[in-house]
């Protein structure tokens, strides 16, 4: 195939990546971004609905029963850890979590270890979503499960949009994270909303991990290979942005998928290139609001 | 408080005593660990001058650890360089690309300065990587240490590990006493200032802007010296070294140590080398012990190892004043 014929496969394979990006990333936006909690376990509980997402399927073989179960436990992890742990650290700022958040991912990425061992998984995909759909006229194939990966990513940033700007509970929300005392005043139990808030962000890492899983491959580095392009797509695109996230994880996938086709020497630069010159040039992101 | 001078200077003629005779009390094995140990305490000490000292959070910092690594090897590979030379050429170089990343970073502060240095990190970390014909890539490069030749005394062997052992000390404990000697001046009184309100600093006409370029170049010289003694040390280089996985390493040990106190982070560094050494030869499974240690010490001990100590010394004299009383 000649490279002009190329760019169409090529910028849906970033679009992919990119959206895979955005649903991990929307997690981590309402985490770091909203609530600013320095949080490095968010690869981690990632990859955690990716194992669990996997045992599912093998205990009963359902996909569909996988999607719903395995994020919901990732989100109770998320609630554990947020209501023993951050919670009472918080208030020391951001080292003490850093620290935290990396002993966490320590624990969990041995623990997967134990439990389903070093070598990498093969999640099954059902039937319904293995094949391939013809795009871009005849010959070119390709795989409906990556379509469907898109699929879910936009509805989960409608949906958070949604409930972020057009619902009263999306408004409680963004009150608490600007201004905790004052909602709290208003006699909001704050620390409940932030509790949900973290766990709706878990929830997300695992709802990524069970769709990225089959797609970016389920074992144990999973969680590190991801985490540097995670923070690189909130802080580029606007701590707190949902938007702002999903321009940025676009971005970066597009950029990946074509810097890796055209210069494969330099492609790994031009994501922390991006990093550095927002962060010089535009400190509150893409989309972020300047403070 | 003079009692309490007289006591501060007795303990530490009492460490460098110990230092001094370890070679004739450790097995081979233990003293490598305890170079290991020394190296990383310069490492450490640098970087709480911004971390403890300054209030500034770098995730970047083994940049300039791995730029340091880095030159020695290359001279002692390419040009027969001296060793002394070597270990000074690892400072500099360090120096002069924190000239170069300093200047962006230094005008910020808390999350942007942590991220903008991680993201220069893995600038770094991505040329060591990509660059293969200079730096080896991952296979990284290896040179054999040259011999130390000293005016007046001759050359000094330094395949030997005891010698070599000294020659680290030395150049740690010069090290780590001018970055205490700084901490004195009013470069280090102005660190402080800036680390408790860094707005107000500027408001009483100080550019805090240069002073935090000036503290952030110091600690990558010094970071870079003892990337240089790393490296030569293990007379080999790679991308380990420089990548973000070391900066986050620089991070813990530091903020383990204690960063409320110049002796902190000196006993989270032999104190995390120690404990990664006996675990991974314990167990396979050394992540989860050293995972539940940061969270128990985060949860328990929020100013580290050294703020542990402080307060079991006080809680012991205060028992020892009710005694008396």
């Amino acid at each position: 195939m000649d490279v002009i014929g190329i760019i169409p496969v090529q910028a849906l394979h970033g679009l992919v990546y990119g959206m895979v990006l955005f649903l991990l990333a929307s997690g981590l936006t309402l985490i770091f971004g909203m609530m600013d909690v320095l949080n490095f376990a968010h690869g981690a509980l990632y990859m955690l609905g990716a194992y669990f997402s996997y045992t599912v399927m093998v205990w009963t073989g359902q996909f569909w029963l996988s999607l719903l179960i395995a994020p919901l436990l990732v989100g109770g992890v998320g609630v554990f850890i947020e209501r023993f742990f951050l919670r009472r650290i918080h208030v020391h700022g951001h080292i003490p979590e850093l620290l935290l958040t990396f002993g966490i991912a320590y624990i969990l990425e041995d623990v997967v270890k134990i439990l389903w061992g070093n070598e990498p998984l093969r999640v099954k995909i059902p039937a319904i979503l293995s094949g391939s759909v013809s795009l871009f006229g005849a010959g070119s194939a390709y795989p409906t499960y990556r379509l469907f990966i898109l699929l879910v990513s936009f509805l989960v940033f409608v949906l958070l949009f949604l409930v972020l700007f057009k619902t009263r509970l999306g408004i409680i929300v963004r009150a608490a994270v600007s201004n905790k005392e004052m909602v709290g005043a208003l006699g909001f139990n704050v620390p409940l909303v932030f509790l949900a808030l973290f766990g709706v962000g878990a929830w997300l890492a695992g709802l990524a991990g069970v769709i990225g899983g089959p797609y970016l491959i389920t074992h144990p580095g999973m969680a590190a290979a991801i985490l540097i392009d995670l923070f690189v797509v909130v802080v580029v695109g606007g701590l707190g942005s949902i938007q702002g996230a999903l321009l940025a994880a676009i971005l970066i996938g597009e950029l990946q998928s074509f810097g890796v086709l055209f210069i494969p020497q330099f492609a790994i630069f031009f994501e922390f290139l991006l990093l550095a010159a927002v962060l010089i040039f535009k400190p509150e992101g893409l989309l972020g609001e300047p403070q | 408080m003079k009692n309490n001078l007289i006591w501060k200077w007795l303990a530490l003629a009492c460490l460098l005593m110990a230092l001094a005779v370890m070679p004739k009390l450790l097995p081979e094995f233990y003293l490598n660990l305890l170079i290991t140990m020394v190296i990383y305490s310069l490492c450490a000490v640098s970087f709480n001058m911004l971390l403890g000292q300054t209030g500034l959070l770098s995730f970047g910092h083994a940049a300039y650890f791995g730029i340091g690594a880095y030159a020695p090897i290359l001279l002692f590979k390419h040009f027969e360089c001296s060793l002394l030379l070597g270990t000074l050429a690892g400072g500099v170089t360090a120096l002069l690309l924190g000239i170069v990343f300093g200047f962006f970073v230094a005008r910020k502060s808390g999350l942007p300065f942590a991220l903008l240095s991680l993201a220069f990190n893995a600038l770094i970390w991505g040329v060591a990587e990509k660059w293969r014909s200079l730096t080896g890539g991952e296979d990284g490069l290896a040179a054999s240490r040259p011999d130390l030749f000293l005016p007046g005394f001759g050359t000094i062997d330094m395949f030997s590990t005891i010698n070599f052992y000294y020659f680290v000390v030395i150049v740690v404990v010069l090290c780590i006493t001018c970055c205490w000697y700084l901490t004195q001046t009013p470069l280090g009184k102005l660190n402080l200032l800036i680390r408790e309100n860094e707005q107000r600093t500027a408001f009483i006409g100080y550019d805090t802007f240069k002073t935090k370029y000036l503290v952030y170049l110091i600690c990558a010289f010094f970071c870079g010296i003892a990337g240089a003694l790393a490296s030569i040390f293990g007379e080999y280089v790679a991308t380990t070294m420089i990548n973000m996985e070391k900066s986050s390493d620089i991070l813990i040990m530091t903020y383990v140590g204690g960063r409320f106190t110049f002796w902190g982070p000196i006993v989270g560094a032999c104190f995390l080398i120690y404990i990664n050494d006996a675990l991974s030869s314990l167990t396979e499974y050394w992540a989860i012990v050293q995972g539940t240690m940061f969270i128990v010490l985060v949860m328990y001990a929020p100013f580290g190892i050294s703020g542990l100590l402080i307060r079991i010394k006080d809680w012991v004299w205060a028992k020892q004043e009710d005694n008396r009383s």
